[in-house]
């Protein structure tokens, strides 16, 4: 079974007031020893396995991969295939900042093998993106959306928020009717949410921004489905559209969806590497040291461990089955046509999830939130928002 | 026989005056407890007195003191409850004494609580000697405290000794002043014994220690004990003084203070207030003063969880061997299924037993909102006595409701007047009298129904006068008022345990101000939640609780699993602490949601 990797690049020009990912402004200077330290880390947990692993997704997330500079990006990719059985269809996505790229740039990355590029838009609105913290203009990303296009790159994500402090409906129409004519692949639409430790979450709890109404941003969400479906896209995931194209042959998920992030809603192995990257393979969770410098330091005076582990993983917990069949239930009702398949479900463990999760089915089917198909058990859109009510039933 | 040098006293104070350490310095001085055995507030031994700085449990010590005439004297201290719930305990505590030490925070001045002991310890008839403690402090005012207390008590202001208990300075006048100006008691050992019981507690090795002042006669450790009132007959386990730990003796005569293990299993067996005496040789007239412990305040505690019923009742037994004023009755609410209708001395002594539960037994529970004991008199002549609101009859069948009413004292600086005034008029309150007993203060007395005294009242006082005004309450009578029943109803049935009784006039306001409250406190389910308030057979206030439109993590990818399962296991977390009421999920809080109506009432 194809495995799928993610590389954390934790540098970005600015913090967005929104953001708790682990990256770091200012330390440009360790971008060139992080490249190398990351190098390293595949090199070491490559020849952890014993042999070549097929790898069929590569994500470069952050962070601002598009920092790096092609050069980087070479070194890692070179890295990449020497160590990995990379397939012929490999999905390779790289994450950028609508303001930092360059025609050249995305020429070169191209060339490289990049597939993908997923752009964090966010909105369309300048006052939005001021409030958002973000560096980039709307005129920006409609350069950036034509130069990847020129550059050969036919799949394009681009990730939106919305339920933002002051937004209007209208301003949210606004955005979706200025992005869809971008004809992008596949779309992301995220709810704002306030996470601790962010500069949002204390302006909303110091009264300095109105609290994001919940009713408003599940207003949005159902406008916004209606528009993405006119324009015709199809929604796979809870907040995902990829554009609906039979021609590919779409079964249930579309073929344009995200194939990294099917990865782990259908809560299968990947490795993640890169400092603060969480990966789940061989058995475990784990999670890697988020400290740019500290990771650096481990990976290159550090000794080779035992797969999945890398030299700097601090963290991780063994996986038992009942909470890997628990996760599969969890992650797969998120997406919303495929749901969880109970083939895969029972080739994996050996098991019917009906066996297993009766009691919870049954209660979730009769609050009209689910419903089981014979082939698989999934989300009925009027749950897509209340989706966490059938999640805790498996946690 | 000779009369010894002895002194019985104890000290009085209001609230955080300082009381707890000035009896710590007390014991340290007469080398009653050793430096290393010192703890901060020796005579309080529940954590929760600590925690909270009252001290709950009277307790009696045995010192010696070799004062500068040369002569070695055994000085009783006896320590009375700081909290006006337990005033009956208070009182019992100065009939064992013959004098008191007043003390007055050298900041704060004098305070309603130190007016209403004052006037209970001279009522008590005992000598008053006035400190004045916190000197040390940058707030401390203690020309003008000593005024006041010049002014209060007409004593000469040299008479009144300044200390700081906590820095330890000037507290050897204290004992001084003990020893020179409270009397010996009176040592009449031929007489019949008489013992007052003012403090219990129980062991569970020795059973109930009853802390005791013998008024006439002697007991020997052997003799057969009688108690009056509960007419429990007793031999001790064994007799003996505090010092402060138990010590045991020979015998306790005419005049000392000490302790009776009297075997008995349960505090009701041997009552605060009651006199024992000897079996073989009874007194004919008790001492007097004896009152069976009256709760006033009543609440439904519920376990969370209905399987821990047995624990809960198993944990209020423990709790009332220890304490005779607590009383519970089973009790079934259709909301809350089964637990118990508990009466109170106040609200204080409801939420102590609430976070014992809570904290020693370990239990989740729900308490209802306070109520106060009406009494109903039914059209047919039958009188009724109502803890429980639900169980107030139907209004065709009541002829008359009568409700306690409390004469309450507050003591505030002048400029708080006019908006103490308002909220006791907001709050039903009758004006009754006012004096000027300290400059710029003034002590208002006023008659207001206990039910509204219990919520919210203290907690307004407080804010209204930033603090400054201080409390103090007594039962005064039953009166007779236009009083309703208003319920609520939750996704359209009635949610008993959330019903209240409450003056005509006020049910309109109070049932709006309720469902709102109500609105604010239960969380957004996934349906539509009426809330209503009804009285007399109409609805009256209704809100709805719409239902949750949105509850969805938005994202959720590979590096977000952990961090994201955990939110969820904690919202799970979250709702299971909650009561489902039908197919409502209602949080504990909501069962208080009366306390919290706030100022806009």
């Amino acid at each position: 079974m194809a495995y799928s990797l993610y590389l954390h690049i934790p540098f970005c020009t600015v913090r967005c007031a929104y953001c708790d990912f682990n990256t770091y402004a200012g330390l440009e200077a360790l971008i060139q020893p992080y490249t190398d330290a990351l190098c390293q880390e595949i090199s070491l947990v490559a020849k952890s396995v014993g042999g070549t692993l097929p790898v069929h997704t590569i994500f470069l997330g952050g962070g601002t991969p598009s920092l790096l500079s092609p050069e980087q990006h070479g070194q890692i990719l070179t890295c990449l295939a020497q160590h990995f059985q990379i397939t012929q269809q490999c999905e390779i996505t790289f994450e950028a900042n609508p303001g930092t790229v360059s025609l050249a740039q995305l020429q070169a990355l191209k060339v490289l093998g990049y597939n993908r590029i997923s752009f964090g838009v966010q909105s369309a609105q300048p006052h939005e993106l001021k409030l958002l913290d973000r560096l980039h203009s709307f005129e920006q990303v409609l350069s950036a959306v034509e130069w990847a296009r020129k550059a050969g790159f036919a799949n394009l994500n681009l990730d939106l928020i919305y339920g933002l402090p002051h937004q209007a409906l209208e301003t949210w129409e606004n955005t979706l009717f200025q992005v869809l004519p971008l004809g992008a692949e596949h779309l992301s639409l995220y709810a704002l949410s306030l996470e601790y430790g962010t500069p949002m979450r204390a302006w909303v709890e110091q009264g300095k921004l109105p609290s994001p109404d919940p009713d408003l941003a599940a207003l949005m969400y159902e406008t916004a489905s209606a528009r993405m479906s006119d324009a015709g896209y199809a929604q796979y995931e809870i907040s995902n559209w990829a554009k609906a194209d039979p021609a590919l042959g779409d079964g249930e998920t579309p073929a344009l969806a995200c194939l990294h992030n099917l990865q782990y809603w259908r809560n299968e192995a990947w490795l993640g590497l890169g400092a603060g990257a969480h990966g789940s393979a061989g058995g475990y969770r784990y999670s890697v040291t988020r400290s740019p410098k500290g990771y650096i330091e481990r990976v290159m005076q550090g000794t080779p461990q035992p797969f999945p582990f890398s030299p700097a993983v601090v963290e991780s917990e063994a996986l038992d089955v009942a909470t890997a069949m628990a996760d599969t239930m969890l992650l797969g009702l998120r997406l919303t046509r495929e749901g969880v398949s109970k083939a895969r479900f029972a080739e994996r463990f050996s098991v019917e999830y009906t066996q297993v999760f009766s009691q919870e089915l049954r209660e979730l089917t009769n609050l009209g939130l689910i419903e089981q198909l014979p082939e698989r058990a999934r989300l009925v859109p009027p749950a897509y928002l209340l989706a966490n009510e059938a999640f805790r039933r498996f946690v | 026989m000779k009369s010894r040098n002895l002194r019985n006293f104890c000290i009085i104070a209001h609230i955080d005056h300082g009381k707890s350490t000035l009896a710590d310095r007390l014991l340290q001085l007469t080398s009653t407890v050793s430096e290393r055995e010192m703890q901060a507030q020796m005579l309080d031994s529940m954590d929760l007195e600590r925690e909270k700085g009252v001290t709950i449990k009277a307790s009696a010590v045995h010192m010696t003191y070799r004062a500068k005439d040369g002569q070695e004297y055994e000085l009783n201290l006896i320590d009375t409850p700081g909290h006006v719930d337990f005033g009956y305990e208070v009182s019992r505590a100065l009939q064992a004494c013959e004098g008191a030490l007043l003390v007055v925070d050298a900041s704060q001045g004098v305070q309603a609580q130190t007016l209403a002991n004052l006037y209970l310890a001279v009522d008590a008839g005992l000598e008053i000697i006035p400190v004045i403690n916190k000197i040390d402090l940058p707030a401390a005012r203690p020309v003008e405290v000593t005024q006041e207390i010049v002014d209060l008590m007409g004593v000469d202001a040299e008479q009144v000794i300044t200390i700081s208990a906590k820095s330890g300075i000037n507290v050897e006048a204290v004992l001084e002043a003990v020893v020179k100006y409270i009397p010996a008691p009176t040592q009449d050992v031929e007489k019949p014994l008489r013992a007052l019981v003012f403090d219990s507690h129980y062991d569970s090795y020795k059973g109930v220690i009853a802390y005791v002042r013998v008024v006439d006669g002697i007991l020997n450790d052997a003799d057969e004990v009688f108690a009056l009132a509960t007419e429990t007959r007793f031999r001790p386990v064994e007799i003996g003084n505090f010092q402060p730990q138990m010590v045991a003796g020979k015998r306790l005569q005419a005049g000392d203070v000490g302790y009776v293990a009297t075997g008995l299993k349960t505090v009701r067996e041997c009552r605060v207030g009651d006199t024992l005496t000897l079996f073989s040789a009874k007194a004919e007239t008790p001492l007097p003063g004896y009152q069976p412990a009256k709760p006033m305040v009543f609440a439904g505690i519920y376990p969370v969880e209905n399987e821990d019923y047995p624990t809960l009742k198993e944990s209020l037994e423990k709790l009332q061997l220890n304490d005779a004023s607590l009383v519970y009755e089973p009790e079934t609410s259709q909301a809350l299924n089964f637990g118990f209708r508990c009466g109170f001395l106040g609200l204080f002594h409801m939420e102590i037993i609430q976070e014992r539960l809570e904290r020693e037994y370990d239990l989740d529970i729900i308490a209802t909102a306070p109520s106060v004991e009406y009494e109903v008199e039914k059209t047919n002549g039958e009188t009724i006595w109502i803890d429980t609101p639900a169980d107030l009859p139907d209004e065709s069948t009541i002829n008359e409701i009568r409700e306690p009413w409390m004469r309450i004292q507050i003591f505030t600086p002048q400029e708080f007047y006019g908006t103490v005034m308002d909220l006791v008029t907001k709050k039903r309150g009758q004006f009754v009298s006012q004096e000027y007993p300290a400059p710029g203060r003034v002590l208002l007395n006023y008659d207001l129904p206990l039910a509204e005294l219990i919520i919210d009242f203290y907690d307004q006082l407080k804010s209204r006068t930033k603090g400054y005004a201080s409390l103090d309450y007594h039962f005064h009578s039953y009166r007779t008022e236009k009083l309703v029943r208003l319920n609520v109803l939750i996704n359209n049935a009635p949610l008993d345990a959330l019903t209240m009784i409450v003056h005509k006039d006020h049910a309109f306001h109070k049932g709006q101000a309720l469902v709102s409250k109500l609105k604010e406190l239960i969380p957004r389910q996934m349906f539509e939640v009426p809330i209503q308030a009804a009285a007399g057979g109409r609805i009256i206030s209704r809100a709805n609780v719409s239902a949750i439109r949105k509850d969805v993590l938005s994202k959720c990818y590979g590096g977000d699993i952990s961090r994201k399962k955990k939110l969820l296991e904690k919202q799970k977390k979250g709702k299971k602490r909650m009561k489902m009421v039908g197919r409502v999920e209602i949080p504990q809080s909501a069962f208080m949601a009366v306390l919290k109506l706030g100022d806009e009432q």
